[in-house]
């Protein structure tokens, strides 16, 4: 099957298979954990489980019968959005990820509109701003990849909390801590994606058809603006598209150096608690969203891309 | 057939490869070198111990007796930072070995034999890519105990599906040359080609990764440490020492010389792998 | 006049006394490194001068030095002159406005100079924007009739095309129009023609002559090529190193050239010079029989024919060239006739042994004997071997006397080809082209197969370069009794070393036999339209 079509169900099918393998890899994992900690926990006198509440949630989770039944259980109530209950607080787990979703999302979306506005203003000074400048503009991106990214959110917050005052650390969820937070992921990504825009930037100038554009007259500006920016800006979706899942790693690591709410303290009390069913969905549900993202990606691109083709040519040894 | 536009020396700028090293490159092997010489060795470069402290010492800042100062135990911080290379960059080393050693592996057979094995081998790979790193991490050090090695597994498990990648798309790049199907017709059969001819193509790019990879590593343990996913105190961890000297305001010098430790390191290994990527 | 009338209307130019442009020691150095020392030329309002040399000579530095497009790092000082004003000197500001409008550019290699991610009509834009006067509504027509100047038959499409959707001759057909829209005053042609096929060559080149006498523009005609220069420009500049060999009118420089580098350059043209190797060529017998045979092979990929029923046969000794334009099916032909594809139908014979259906491994034996040498110098050698093992590598792999002995036979053929032995330890990015493909050359040799088949061997090498190779080759064919098969697109380079001759269009031969009949009386219209474009120097 060639073309577009064959091309979108191929990529679907693809993406349904990664989806699957991700969560019984995910169960996987858990299952092998040393111990039984799941009796653990609910045996723990401390967690205050009674006798009844121990055996449902045993026959719940299938815990008494073959791990390739709970397996498939499992993957069949997940199907169904059914993400089980968790352990510790005998909620649906659905509704405990969907009461902090909202923040780390929040969270993700203002880090990626700064970070594409940084590194395209990174890119454009590259390219405009004069010499000396411009030469130790190009190594601040790579520079950034040095550092790791919570201790930038360690900077921002003695800066601008301890020193300026312009936000409380316990005050984490307001409007400015999360402008810091945003900008604390946002930096962190913008680097990537600078390094990117300018290597291609710089591909692009080099190339045949922008030192016949300026024959005909165009300035670097209108050079950079109708030529320069699209071949060299497209490229740059599909290498977000794969760093969704550093994202949301960095947002959960970022949430715990500004002690907000959202996935990452739900992350980071689950694992205290070896909850793990809700583990296992924030896991998997983050897999989903990036095969999800990059399918979108992979369908989207060609559209805007006319250098990209989809159809396997054959071997031609004399092609026109 | 269209002549396509070819590149190369001609025979007035015949250019010998110059194998000048520029100085940062020369620095940054310096600071690996020391680096690497404190997780070695470190009783050699620091004598004062950094487990049990001096409590009348708390809090000194940095000076001729305490380089990077001490913390809140009366503990020579620069002796925690040097005891502490140990499990922050040997760590690292061991998650590139196995993103090294398992990634190459699936992406050369991948590459290699390509069809069924291909399409498998790739959605497996698709599966590491699509689980972010962190939360991996999370779940493997939940699973096999809070140590900064268990980390270091869990990040080489994700640095699978880097070099897979990374290795697969050399190997269809190397299979896919000319000079490959030239020794075909030269006699040579298919093993030989694979082997002498596609793998060492194929494997050039792999070193330049693997040092990127190192820092990126680092980085990445630092940050499970930070967050409690690594060796517990009274181990000093790269992040672990971040994380502690954060609750002390008072004394700065507690986060910013693991800090600059880290960041120097890092830079180092990235300059090399900057200079590498130049040189092929 | 209205704005629009400019453009079918050729500008009367004022009567100059002085020359349009005036170029006196131009010096242009990379880093410390200097490229072009010291050059003087002038070019007359309406006049056309071709800027003549090979690779490294400076030619294309000194197209982009006048345009003022260098490289970052590259610096031009001197005196230009254009319509007697000082332009070298000018900031960029002001200089870019004469850029498009008074100096056009044309550029080699149409495939890569449009950018390939926006339609064509939206890159056309940009040159009607030059035309002064020109109303924005206005600019789609105007555009639209300079595709249909240049001889572009459906102007329309080609607007909404993508460059990639377009064959290499109709790309420089609509670069050629961007540059001529606006009028300007002179045109700098890099190279137009040498990515192109030999008839569209003639095609595009008998556009620019006609354009330039319709619209009265300059043109610079930068080449490597003496005899298409000698042909289309009323002067001559040679270039070497940088420096100017020789210049003057064309009849003058072509026809009694002076200095020593001109006269090797008019020698080492294959179109002027077709009977140089004659002593060495001919002297094979014809009647030998044929080491070769291919009968009724055809190839088809999916819907493309490649090789439609074609057949030959080459006798031992001789060299039988394969002759076409791109398309033409000739390089998948020798791919069959090397097993490296398999012929959906027909028979292929070499040395008595029957290719047809033969595994790889089966094929060995027949590769003992025969050998291929790759058009492009820069990928058929492995970048990681040194040369040493990468001419020893056939002998190793078919196991052919001891570890000693495999080394006196790879520098033996090293000699051969002309190739000095310090050279063994080095690695191709430590070569030249010409050596590269030297290497090639031997790597195919150290066998002492009988037959080597070349696929356009020196198509990617400097003319000079080019007529050292084949002479080796000739001298190792008359010492050693070595079978060619040549595939080439260069009929002049075809007449001076072959003993007979395939012309292949579409996949089909359209015509064969040996040199004398195909060049003196060819049957075919093809043929003839091949012959036709070859470029006969000054008339």
């Amino acid at each position: 099957m060639t073309g577009y079509r064959g091309f979108a169900l191929r990529r679907g099918g693809q993406a349904v298979v990664v989806v699957l393998l991700a969560y019984v890899f995910t169960f996987w994992v858990i299952s092998v954990l040393p111990g039984d900690p799941v009796t653990t926990t609910l045996r723990n006198p401390q967690n205050g489980f009674t006798e009844e509440e121990i055996a449902r949630i045993v026959s719940y989770y299938g815990l008494d019968r073959p791990v390739l039944v709970q397996l498939l259980e499992s993957l069949g109530r997940f199907l169904t959005g059914d993400l089980g209950v968790s352990l510790r607080s005998n909620r649906s787990v659905a509704d405990m990820i969907g009461e902090v979703l909202p923040s780390t999302l929040v969270l993700a979306a203002s880090s990626l509109a700064i970070a594409v506005v940084l590194s395209f203003l990174v890119a454009f000074g590259v390219q405009y701003l004069p010499k000396p400048f411009s030469t130790a503009l190009r190594s601040v991106p790579s520079l950034f990849l040095s550092v790791p990214g919570f201790l930038i959110g360690l900077l921002l917050i003695q800066v601008f909390s301890f020193g300026l005052g312009l936000f409380r650390a316990i005050d984490t969820d307001g409007p400015v801590a999360t402008f810091f937070a945003a900008l604390t992921l946002g930096i962190w990504v913008s680097a990537q994606i600078a390094e990117v825009l300018i290597a291609n930037l710089d591909h692009e100038a080099a190339q045949d058809y922008a030192g016949v554009a300026r024959s005909r007259g165009l300035g670097q500006v209108r050079l950079l603006l109708r030529h320069l920016l699209k071949p060299s800006a497209l490229p740059v979706v599909t290498v977000l598209a794969l760093m969704i899942g550093e994202v949301l790693g960095g947002a959960v690591i970022t949430e715990a150096v500004f002690g907000r709410t959202g996935i990452g303290s739900l992350v980071e009390r689950s694992v205290a608690s070896q909850d793990l069913p809700v583990l296992q969905a924030v896991v998997t549900l983050a897999a989903v969203v990036f095969v999800v993202v990059n399918l979108l990606a992979d369908l989207v691109y060609p559209l805007l891309d006319p250098r990209v083709t989809l159809q396997r040519r054959p071997e031609v040894g004399a092609a026109a | 057939m269209t002549l396509t536009s070819l590149t190369g020396p001609t025979t007035a700028t015949r250019r010998r490869r110059t194998w000048r090293v520029p100085p940062t490159v020369l620095v940054s092997f310096l600071v690996v070198a020391l680096v690497v010489g404190w997780s070695v060795a470190p009783g050699v470069f620091s004598t004062q111990d950094p487990v049990n402290g001096v409590p009348a010492d708390l809090f000194a800042a940095p000076s001729g007796a305490h380089w990077f100062g001490t913390d809140h135990l009366g503990r020579d911080e620069f002796a925690r930072v040097v005891h502490g290379t140990a499990s922050s960059v040997s760590s690292a080393l061991v998650a590139v070995a196995i993103g090294l050693v398992v990634g190459g592996l699936i992406g050369l057979l991948a590459g290699f034999l390509g069809g069924l094995v291909d399409t498998v081998l790739a959605r497996f790979v698709d599966v590491l890519l699509a689980i972010p790193s962190f939360l991996l991490a999370v779940v493997i050090v939940s699973a096999l105990g809070f140590q900064t090695i268990n980390a270091a597994i869990a990040t080489g498990v994700s640095a699978v599906a880097v070099f897979a990648r990374v290795l697969r798309s050399e190997v269809l790049k190397a299979r896919s040359a000319v000079f490959v199907e030239a020794a075909l017709v030269l006699g040579g059969s298919r093993w030989h080609v694979l082997l002498r001819h596609v793998l060492p193509n194929a494997s050039r790019s792999v070193v330049q990764l693997a040092v990127l990879q190192f820092g990126l590593s680092i980085l990445v343990i630092a940050a499970l440490a930070f967050l409690g996913y690594g060796d517990p105190p009274p181990a000093s961890d790269w992040g672990l020492l971040i994380s502690a000297g954060r609750e002390y305001p008072l004394a700065p010098w507690l986060v910013w010389a693991p800090a600059l430790v880290t960041i120097v390191t890092v830079l180092s290994v990235n300059r090399i792998s900057r200079w590498l990527r130049k040189t092929d | 006049m209205a704005p629009q009338d400019r453009l079918s209307v050729t500008l009367p130019r004022p009567e100059v006394a002085r020359p349009l442009m005036a170029v006196r020691g131009l010096r242009v150095a990379y880093g410390g490194h200097e490229v072009v020392s010291g050059v003087d030329f002038e070019l007359g309002a309406g006049r056309s001068l071709a800027l003549i040399g090979e690779s490294g000579s400076g030619k294309s530095t000194i197209a982009r030095a006048l345009l003022r497009l260098l490289p970052s790092a590259g610096r031009a000082s001197g005196s230009v002159e254009l319509a007697g004003r000082e332009i070298l000197g000018l900031p960029e500001r002001r200089f870019r406005s004469l850029r498009g409008r008074t100096l056009g550019f044309v550029p080699q290699d149409p495939g890569n100079a449009l950018n390939p991610v926006r339609t064509i009509g939206a890159q056309a834009l940009e040159a009607a924007d030059l035309v002064d006067g020109l109303a924005k509504e206005d600019r789609h027509e105007a555009v639209l009739d300079t595709f249909a100047q240049v001889g572009l038959t459906d102007p329309a499409r080609v607007w909404a095309s993508y460059p990639h959707q377009l064959s290499g001759g109709m790309l420089q057909r609509v670069l050629i129009g961007l540059a001529v829209l606006p009028r300007p005053a002179l045109l700098v042609a890099d190279e137009p023609t040498s990515a192109l096929d030999v008839t569209i060559q003639k095609r595009i080149l008998d556009l620019l002559s006609g354009l330039r006498e319709d619209l009265g523009i300059s043109l610079l005609l930068i080449t490597h090529d003496l005899a298409i220069a000698a042909e289309r420009a009323d002067s001559l500049v040679v270039l070497k190193d940088g420096v100017i060999q020789e210049a003057g009118p064309t009849a003058e420089v072509f026809a009694r050239p002076a200095s020593d580098y001109a006269r090797r350059l008019h020698a080492d043209v294959p179109a002027l010079n077709p009977a140089r190797y004659a002593a060495l060529r001919d002297g094979r017998d014809p009647a030998s029989p044929a080491k070769i045979e291919v009968q009724g092979v055809t190839k088809t990929f999916g819907s493309l024919t490649a090789v439609d029923d074609v057949s030959f046969a080459v006798p031992a000794g001789t060299t039988h060239a394969l002759v076409g334009e791109s398309g033409s099916g000739k390089t998948t032909a020798i791919r069959l006739l090397l097993g490296l594809e398999q012929p959906d139908s027909g028979r292929i014979v070499v040395a008595g042994e029957e290719l047809h259906g033969r595994s790889h491994e089966s094929l060995r034996s027949v590769r003992r004997h025969l050998q291929l040498v790759y058009q492009n110098p820069y990928t058929s050698l492995d970048p990681t071997w040194k040369v040493e093992r990468l001419v020893r590598e056939p002998l190793d792999r078919y196991r052919i006397g001891s570890a000693r002995e495999r080394g006196t036979l790879v520098r033996e053929t090293l000699r051969a080809v002309g190739l000095s032995e310090e050279l063994v330890s080095r690695k191709p990015s430590a070569l030249s082209g010409g050596q590269r493909q030297r290497v090639a050359i031997a790597r195919a040799l150290v066998l002492r197969p009988d037959v080597i088949v070349l696929d356009e061997p020196t198509s990617a090498l400097d003319v000079s370069v080019q007529a050292e190779i084949v002479e080796t080759l000739l001298r190792l064919q008359a010492e050693l009794g070595l079978t060619y098969v040549f595939v080439s697109h260069d009929l002049s380079l075809v007449r001076q070393l072959a003993h007979t001759v395939s012309v292949m269009r579409h996949g089909r031969v359209v015509e064969q036999g040996t040199v004398a009949s195909i060049f003196d009386s060819p049957r075919e219209e093809y043929t003839r339209t091949l012959l036709d474009s070859l470029p006969v120097g000054a008339a």
